[in-house]
């Protein structure tokens, strides 16, 4: 099937939060105010992002960003929340399939198997999976942006867009056939490119095999606090290619050979016997 | 014939080696449902979490526990357990022809320990070190390590499962299963083994104990 994708014009964004919005109330992630036990304290800290960070609840967050650039003081927005990559570090280290490729191209979870071993925090390039935990018992759930496909509440499978593309007033988040809006964010960063924003760039066609969430940006992705180039850690490549099959190797072999040996050896000690 | 035994393994170490393999059976059960993605759906929800965690407490505990009741033994058996002579690259070489075709014509004498047995010791406290400290860190530094520290913590882990595990196997075989280790489950359980068994496998030690005696 067409791979589908989002496409956020953080040139279009104005931070308005109407996606934080809609991605709770659709999800039922009904946490008004961040509180300590989740892991974010709502406080003063200086800026109008709000909360400050992702968490089990909040599945989408704006970025704000302030950067002096010839003077003048600039104020970016940009989208923070998963990329639905084609490669996905979540999907290789997760050890049962809660976190799997849709149809579609986007990584979707099954919140009900998920085990709780927060490896997928660890190999997201993005820094996008929170979890509840408790230290002592070490019982956790993941949470993370489904595409809108969390069962019972799967927007994609009824045909809908996701819940914050719905809610988007500007346009900047849109959804659709990954090729045309491909396409389209090209067009636009010509466009931009035009208007004199020389470093415009398309964020997405093919970091990690490529995005299901791309980004129009009118600056380098640095700036907007993302990855330049965003890879697979070497640690998980280490881990789940090297020595996980490595040991699946090892401990086949060794049942084979106790087993030879006892066939061997058994044979030896009737021999013996005989005599 | 009347049947002679002697002692091998005295009662603390027994209860200490049920209770410490316990533990371990348990952690490497509870560990091994993450490392075969067949398995995983067993971890749903985290219970095998929990019971991995009670494993560990137990498997650092113990160990704890013995070395402070009687630091001596300890120290006798990582002596005997690090102690190499030529008798040991002996059975290193007739090793082979010995497990699998009964043929002891170049087995050297052993002591309390063997060869084998030396090399699982080695293994369990190298391992079992590892063990705790990567455990240890993804335990209580999950929520503050760089990601890449904790990844490398399962690394490291997983190699020492995977070193360990298989050597497991090979030793729960030769105690129990393999047809020439005749004694060795009843020295682990009961603590004592035919004195036949003993110069047969332990003979320089059987010299030890049994000197005097006669
Ligand atoms: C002694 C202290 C130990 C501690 C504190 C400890 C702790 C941990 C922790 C925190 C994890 C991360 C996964 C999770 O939280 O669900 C883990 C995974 C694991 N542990 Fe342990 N562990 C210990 C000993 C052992 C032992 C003795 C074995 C095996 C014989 C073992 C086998 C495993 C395996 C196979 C995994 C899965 C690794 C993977 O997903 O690839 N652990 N352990
Ligand atoms: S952004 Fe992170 S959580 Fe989302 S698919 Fe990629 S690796 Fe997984
Ligand atoms: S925390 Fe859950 S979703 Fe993440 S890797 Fe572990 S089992 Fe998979």
């Amino acid at each position: 099937m067409a791979e589908k994708a989002i496409l956020y014009d953080a040139t279009k964004c104005t931070a308005c939060r109407g996606c934080q919005v809609a991605c709770k109330q659709w999800n039922e992630n009904d946490e008004a105010i961040p509180t300590e036990e989740n892991g974010v304290a709502s406080k003063n800290w200086g800026s109008y992002e709000n909360p400050p960070d992702l968490s089990p609840q909040t599945w989408i967050k704006m970025r704000f960003t302030e950067i002096e650039a010839g003077g003048k003081v600039r104020w970016l927005f940009t989208r923070q929340a998963c990329m639905h990559c084609t490669d996905a570090g979540c999907v290789r280290v997760c050890p049962n399939g809660s976190l799997y490729h849709h149809e579609l191209g986007f990584v979707a979870y099954n919140k009900d198997t998920c085990t709780g071993c927060g490896y997928c925090i660890d190999a997201c390039p993005f820094n996008i999976p929170r979890s509840t935990r408790n230290i002592i018992t070490g019982i956790a759930k993941m949470d993370k942006c489904t595409f809108c496909t969390t069962q019972g509440l799967d927007r994609i499978a009824e045909g809908w867009e996701p819940a914050c593309v719905k809610t988007c007033p500007t346009g900047a988040l849109r959804y659709g056939e990954r090729s045309t809006l491909l396409r389209e964010g090209k067009a636009r960063v010509q466009a931009l490119k035009d208007m004199g924003w020389v470093n415009a760039n398309l964020y997405g066609e093919n970091e990690l095999g490529g995005l299901h969430v791309m980004y129009v940006l009118d600056d380098y992705p640095e700036i907007y606090g993302l990855p330049a180039s965003p890879q697979i850690s070497a640690a998980t490549i280490a881990w789940k290619d090297v020595i996980q099959p490595v040991g699946w190797a090892v401990g086949g072999l060794t049942i084979a050979g106790l087993g030879l040996n006892w066939l061997v050896a058994r044979a030896n000690v009737k021999k013996e016997a005989k005599k | 014939m009347t049947h002679h035994e002697v002692e091998k393994y005295r009662k603390p170490i027994r209860i200490l080696h049920w209770i410490h393999s316990g533990a371990f059976v348990l952690l490497f059960l509870t560990g091994l449902i993450l490392f075969i993605p067949g398995l995983g759906f067993l971890a749903e929800d985290s219970w095998t979490r929990v019971i991995h965690r009670i494993g560990a407490a137990i498997f650092i505990v113990i160990p704890i526990i013995y070395l402070i009741i009687n630091p001596r033994s300890v120290a006798r058996g990582l002596k005997l357990a690090f102690t190499w002579t030529k008798d040991d690259i002996g059975w290193l070489k007739a090793a082979p022809r010995y497990y699998f075709l009964g043929d002891e014509k170049d087995m050297p004498p052993q002591g309390e320990m063997n060869t084998g047995q030396k090399m699982w010791w080695f293994i369990v406290v190298v391992f079992g070190v590892l063990f705790v400290i990567t455990g240890v860190v993804m335990v209580f530094a999950k929520t503050t390590a760089s990601p890449a520290v904790l990844q490398w913590m399962v690394f490291i882990h997983d190699v020492s499962f995977i070193v360990s595990g298989a050597m497991l196997f090979v030793h729960i075989y030769l105690g129990v299963v393999h047809p020439l280790m005749t004694d060795a489950w009843s020295a682990i359980t009961g603590g004592k083994v035919s004195t036949e068994y003993a110069k047969k496998h332990h003979a320089k030690w059987y010299a030890e104990v049994s000197k005097g005696k006669e």
